[in-house]
């Protein structure tokens, strides 16, 4: 069928704000693939019930829904009001993306442990200085030791995390004491990972209590179970097994992919296999193959989270984040997907049977009918990552090259702000930057984080409240999709400094770094609560004193329920652009927006107005600033 | 007159009508039944998304005069004596399209229904639920729907509380209690949220 091209134009702009993504969404329309735009599309009207959080399908009494207008039924067959079927589904939705998490870091630590006892193949300590600091946090002794045993006990310690009966993560002992006594206050302190998620399945079942406050407390607890728990263990070991890591320059964008190399995309969130591949590609043998059949090397790009993690650690460059997956098969370039978990779509397989792509699944956890399952094991991941580079090659002579089309020009970008780094840049304490707070040249700092959700023009959140808050002054740190949206747009270089304010742009310019900092994927939103817990402890203050904000634009994701919850249970405002499925309980609205404010001097603001957003995180800095008399 | 009034204010595209409308018009009257018959019976109600992503639950005003009714050239409308509904006689549609040129809310569909045997589309609209009214009861969608959207009765009858609550309002303008309550403030400040949403994206119009 024929459509007028300026029409795919003016849609293919609606769609995304990137003039790269942007061709390509109009590339995907003229090849009539269906992306997740049309499948949004297709699904209005969503489910008002669904939407206010007043829909119950947990029993088999149900399923249940309240009258939003207040008139009957006013409650669920066992007797559930609006309140507690909103809280019950909040906390649902929290455990599902702090056990994401979790799990995710559990499997990290799994193969250090494999790697420590000389099991797996391929992988090496490769940070022996931060192995020993955390070990150090767990009591592990390390003088005179071998860096592997020094790892066996660090990792056996660490999985013990996940069950724990000391009744605290270690972990925990990060955050500053003043909001430690917080937690002890209000009983949210996490005990331990799996204990925290298995009771919000508890009391998510009939006739577990009927109280919205005490089931969204727990909320706030098993979030800090993910924060200061499994996705700090998933940074750690993830940093002790690959190194921590440190400021490099790379490429972003679709443009990555290229013409004449055999295109490998890693996609997902677990970088274990993938840093495998990295080294597989780098193998003489293979790469000679490459030029067998045709083609000038093997190019590897990194697509979400996975793609961060080797970006932070390599410098590989990287096409885009959660809605560019479809968006990189559909150049007609890529060779093979490897996907481990998370944010994969399960349309992906029908996606790449539109083009010669093919998608390779390496975790038993994440199969997907259509793909080729390589599974992935740490005493083989190494002879794995290899097959699938070799599969990637052989697939390369099946690239149709008049269907491929590549953005011509990627984004150039600084990456690999751990915190290490920051404080390191500082000269190994916080002081340069609490001066220049101090003084008013930074006025705040604000962590945006989260996913894309075609709802919004993708990275249209990301990049709108980016540049407003460099504009009044306020450092952006940034993770997951995020961080890439920044990327795209050409925030994460040193010369980005110029939209800032006067007072970041000198700070900016003096340590040559960009006004947004890429910090990672999304589980090392754990730096940044590392990093907000030493400039707090620097102070002797709390993390919710400090002149501090948090923002979820374009959030999807369960993931990000429990990143916000953990935030803001740190004691960090945060602002989320798209409403939580909450607004049919007044009770629970006036709970995450107001009431928490009172227990632990923080809460949610729901503002999709990216300006709006920034005034409100400016405010709260400000009033913070106020507070600590600055 | 017996009518579905609708408030669109009250409708949250939940689709609840929808499905219960296909249920209704299958054979097994079931859900678990209608889903594995042959021919799928469709809804003869839509629930349409507008501006802001609101959403108007649409189906057959049984008009009189109907226009569908004037033009069809075979007969196959006729209006039913007992409630005023206007009714396909599936036997003789021919799905020639003439009823839907003409009707103004764009609600005649074709497909096929288990009422015919052949393997042929023809004119499935809303036919007000006419077995379920014979018996008393109220239409599928109006039954279903759990927000007040949809609401069955005498035509003057529904629009006259509309009418009292306007008396009410202009004699005490302190407030009171209407009849038909107004939006509370959640639902208010979660479409202002979707409305700056739709300002943002693919919603944009």
């Amino acid at each position: 069928m024929y459509v007028d091209p300026k029409v795919l134009k003016e849609e293919s702009e609606k769609r995304s704000l990137d003039k790269t993504d942007q061709e390509i969404v109009q590339k995907a329309m003229e090849d009539g693939i269906e992306t997740v735009w049309d499948r949004l599309e297709k699904q209005q009207p969503q489910c008002g019930f669904g939407q206010l959080g007043v829909c119950c399908n947990r029993c088999v009494m149900g399923p249940c829904r309240i009258d939003p207008f207040g008139g009957e039924p006013k409650r669920g067959v066992c007797g559930a009001t609006n309140d507690l079927i909103t809280a019950r589904n909040v906390l649902d939705d929290l455990a599902t993306g702090a056990a994401a998490h979790s799990d995710h870091g559990r499997e990290v630590i799994q193969v250090l442990l494999e790697t420590a006892e000389g099991k797996s193949q391929g992988y090496q300590i490769q940070d022996v200085e931060k192995l020993k600091t955390v070990a150090a946090e767990y009591g592990i002794e390390s003088e005179g030791r071998e860096k592997e045993a020094i790892a066996k006990d660090l990792a056996l310690a660490m999985l013990e995390e996940f069950g724990t009966i000391k009744n605290e993560i270690q972990l925990v002992q990060r955050a500053p004491e003043k909001t430690r006594e917080m937690w002890k206050k209000f009983g949210i302190v996490p005990r331990s990972v799996d204990r925290e998620i298995v009771e919000a399945m508890h009391r998510v079942h009939m006739g577990v209590g009927a109280d919205y406050v005490n089931i969204l407390l727990h909320a706030l607890r098993a979030s800090l179970s993910d924060g200061w728990g499994g996705s700090m263990m998933a940074t750690e070991g993830s940093d002790i097994l690959f190194g921590t890591p440190k400021p490099t320059t790379a490429l972003a964008n679709l443009g990555v992919l290229k013409k004449d190399e055999v295109n490998l995309v890693l996609h997902g969130h677990n970088p274990i296999l993938s840093e495998m591949v990295v080294i597989a590609a780098d193998d003489p043998e293979l790469k000679k193959m490459a030029e067998e059949k045709g083609a000038k090397g093997i190019n590897l790009v990194g697509l979400c989270c996975t793609g961060n993690e080797l970006l932070m650690r390599h410098g590989i460059p990287i096409a885009g984040n959660e809605l560019d997956q479809e968006l990189a098969i559909a150049t007609g370039s890529v060779d093979v997907m490897v996907i481990d978990y998370q944010c994969i779509f399960p349309s992906i397989t029908d996606t790449a049977k539109c083009y010669h792509t093919k998608v390779v699944s390496t975790s038993p956890l994440s199969k997907v009918p259509g793909a080729t399952h390589m599974e992935f094991h740490p005493d083989s991941a190494l002879d794995t990552a290899k097959e699938i580079v070799k599969l990637a090659i052989e697939n390369y002579p099946n690239r149709n090259p008049d269907r491929v089309r590549i953005p011509d020009k990627p984004m150039k970008m600084m990456a690999g702000f751990s915190e290490e780094v920051i404080r390191g840049a500082l000269g190994g304490s916080y002081k340069p930057l609490i001066d220049a707070i101090v003084a008013g040249k930074i006025r705040g700092a604000v962590g945006i984080v989260g996913c894309n959700n075609p709802k919004v023009k993708q990275d249209f959140g990301h990049i709108t409240l980016g540049k407003e808050l460099i504009k009044r002054d306020i450092l952006v740190v940034e993770t997951g999709c995020a961080a890439i949206a920044s990327g795209k747009a050409g925030l994460l270089l040193p010369e980005a400094a110029s939209l800032a304010g006067d007072g970041l742009r000198s700070v900016c310019e003096a340590l040559k770094i960009p006004p947004v900092l890429h910090m990672g994927s999304c589980v090392d939103c754990s730096r940044i609560l590392v990093l907000a817990a030493n400039i707090a402890k620097e102070l002797n203050v709390g993390i919710e004193d400090l002149p501090l904000g948090g923002a979820a634009p374009e959030w999807y994701s369960q993931k990000a329920i429990s990143i916000g919850a953990y935030f803001v249970a740190s004691g960090v405002f945060t602002v989320l652009d798209l409403p939580l499925k909450v607004f049919g309980s007044p009770n629970v609205v006036n709970l995450l927006t107001d009431g928490l404010n009172g227990l632990i001097n923080a809460a949610f603001a729901i503002e999709p107005d990216p300006v709006k957003a920034a005034d409100i995180l400016e405010a709260v800095i400000e009033k913070k600033r106020k507070g600590l008399g600055i | 007159m017996n009518t579905v009034m609708v408030k669109p204010e009250r409708c949250i595209g939940c689709r609840h009508c929808e499905v219960a409308c296909a249920i209704e018009h299958s054979q097994s009257k079931t859900l678990f039944g209608a889903i594995a018959e042959d021919p799928v019976p469709k809804p003869r109600i839509h629930v349409e998304v507008g501006p802001g992503l609101l959403t108007f639950p649409n189906r057959c005003r049984h008009c009189d005069p109907a226009p569908c009714l004037q033009v069809c050239p075979t007969g196959a409308l006729s209006r039913d004596a007992e409630t005023d509904s206007v009714l396909v006689d599936y036997a003789k549609c021919i799905a020639c399209g003439a009823c839907a040129m003409v009707c103004p809310f764009g609600i005649i569909q074709f497909e096929r229904t288990y009422q015919v045997a052949l393997e042929r589309n023809v004119n499935t609209k809303c036919d007000h639920c006419i077995d379920r009214q014979r018996e008393g009861r109220i239409p599928a969608c109006v039954e279903a729907c759990k927000t007040g959207a949809l609401e069955f009765g005498d035509i003057n009858d529904l629009i006259r509380t509309t009418r009292k609550d306007f008396t009410f309002k202009m004699l005490t303008p302190s407030g009171g209690e209407p009849e038909v309550p107004e939006v509370p403030e959640n639902i208010r400040a979660f479409r202002d949220i979707m409305k700056k949403i739709t300002e943002m994206g693919i919603f944009q119009e």
